[in-house]
């Protein structure tokens, strides 16, 4: 007979993925057979996507093994080649970036589940609206695991498939980013679920979206969350006001520090190390780090103004318009390039390009070898439209003007 | 009223659509943009409405978001006086 769950996992809980269910006898047989083969490793196992199931199945057994897990977001990665690893137990992470090879994080179990509240909920049906492999989506499985709930998952559907499965399985709880709430709403018919809690997080909330999310849902508890890169998840905004209360800049929120220097947003905070990356520590311990989060204080409230670096947040994905700029640049027949964020009430901006041809190039040529440059660029970093021109007007200082950062 | 806009979201759908290497099915009023049976995500419908803007001057969510979930339903958010750049006039 299989060992009992881990004090993490509640053995009410529910997962439904591709027409299954699977409950924790499932997952315990998935588990032993992982434990054998993670003793066996040596440190460090990759886990490719493979769907919840699998991966909660893949979590008990390298808590039991005592080894780290990499969770990959891709079906091969190209770096899975089993490293050492520290010992122990621990859930390594692959950040989104727009370029380059992600990045890979090392978060401690504990501190990871010590961030949940762990009340028992076997009432509540979750849909996971992240990727499961991705921070935010595990902390929506590990929230589900603990509450023995019910989670519903659909790993690479769309918005509009999700809304579907959310209608079917009655689900109670989601979090998701904007860009998600924006387009599950288009995509619902008549019928709705009947959600408790909406959250959202990974980008800007603004207020007709959060009007929207109420009117639709009157009874629904409506937050969301502010939470950046280096420091995680560091507060919740639940007076369904876009922003937060200026106050907070003075006093503080739930242990954490607040304040605004230059116009960027920077915190204190205990939570702030959340997680080691491979190779270099995220964060700096103690004292005060800045979000790059440009905040405005109007009347009682500071409200989000983009990013100090000018990354564009796409869909909950940040992407930098001067890198894919560059990507356009080294296009062979490509003269000059401007790449710039477009604002749109479905994923917040898209990017386009301005491209000037050089003389005697073929537009349907510059095209094809504009769009094979982007294709190895994450979906939200392509340049969706793409516009020929004669010439790029150049600002003031001479440089180029890029429109739409805010 | 909304012919002409109708006809002009058809045309850069389809326009988005072949891009992908996709074919839309025949668009109605009620044809849904997600959800439906257009194989457009929610990045293709934010480029639909990017495109749009550039084409009627107008944007209809300027103060935020607006629901709506049809060609028809999107069709008659646009003021149907002007002509659009690019399309001849009285084209449905």
């Amino acid at each position: 007979m299989s060992q009992p769950p881990p004090s993490w996992l509640h053995p009410g809980l529910r997962l439904i993925e591709a027409e299954r269910c699977v409950g924790w006898a499932g997952i315990a047989a998935q588990a032993d057979a992982f434990e054998a083969a993670f003793r066996a490793s040596g440190g460090r196992v990759v886990l490719p996507p493979q769907g919840v199931p699998a991966l909660v199945a893949a979590l008990v057994a390298a808590e039991r093994a005592g080894v780290e897990l990499h969770l990959s977001r891709r079906a091969m990665p190209a770096d899975a080649a089993s490293e050492p690893g520290e010992p122990g137990f621990a859930v390594l992470l692959e950040t989104s970036g727009t370029t380059g090879t992600p990045k890979l994080v090392r978060h401690d179990f504990q501190r990871l589940r010590g961030r949940l509240r762990g009340a028992a909920d076997p009432d509540a049906r979750w849909l996971l609206a992240y990727e499961p492999a991705a921070f935010a989506g595990l902390q929506v499985i590990l929230t589900a695991l603990v509450a023995g709930a019910t989670l519903v998952s659909a790993p690479g559907a769309g918005a509009a498939d999700l809304a579907r499965l959310a209608v079917a399985h009655a689900v109670t709880h989601i979090s998701a980013t904007p860009s998600f709430w924006r387009a599950f709403l288009l995509a619902l018919d008549g019928a709705a679920p009947p959600l408790a809690a909406i959250t959202l997080g990974g980008e800007v909330a603004d207020q007709p979206l959060l009007d929207r999310l109420a009117e639709r849902f009157p009874t629904a508890k409506l937050r969301h969350i502010y939470a950046s890169t280096e420091a995680g998840s560091l507060f919740a905004v639940g007076d369904g006001k876009a922003g937060f209360p200026a106050a907070w800049l003075d006093g503080g929120v739930d242990g954490v520090g607040l304040r605004v220097r230059d116009g960027v947003l920077e915190v204190n905070s205990p939570r702030a190390m959340l997680g080691l990356q491979i190779g270099r520590e995220v964060g700096h311990g103690g004292g005060w780090l800045s979000t790059g989060d440009i905040v405005e204080r109007r009347g009682d409230r500071a409200l989000f103004a983009g990013r100090l670096d000018g990354r564009i947040n796409v869909g909950g994905v940040k992407v930098s318009p001067e890198v894919v700029e560059q990507i356009l640049l080294d296009v062979p027949g490509v003269r000059d390039a401007l790449v710039e964020a477009a604002a749109n009430p479905v994923t917040g901006h898209i990017l386009t390009a301005l491209v000037v041809p050089a003389p005697g190039v073929e537009e349907t040529a510059l095209r094809a070898a504009i769009r094979a440059a982007v294709a190895d660029l994450p979906p939200a970093a392509r340049p969706r439209l793409v516009t020929m021109t004669g010439s790029i007007a150049l600002g003031a200082a001479g440089k180029k003007t890029r429109k739409g950062t805010a | 009223m909304t012919d002409s806009m109708f006809a002009l979201i058809a045309e850069e759908l389809a326009r988005i659509a072949a891009e992908k290497g996709e074919s839309l099915p025949t668009l109605g009023p009620d044809t849904r943009f997600l959800g439906g049976d257009l194989p457009i995500d929610s990045l293709d419908l934010a480029t639909l409405l990017v495109v749009l803007e550039q084409r009627t001057g107008q944007d209809p969510f300027r103060a935020g978001f607006v629901q709506f979930h049809t060609v028809g339903e999107l069709a008659a958010l646009y003021r149907p006086t002007l002509h659009h750049p690019g399309l001849p006039a009285g084209s449905a």
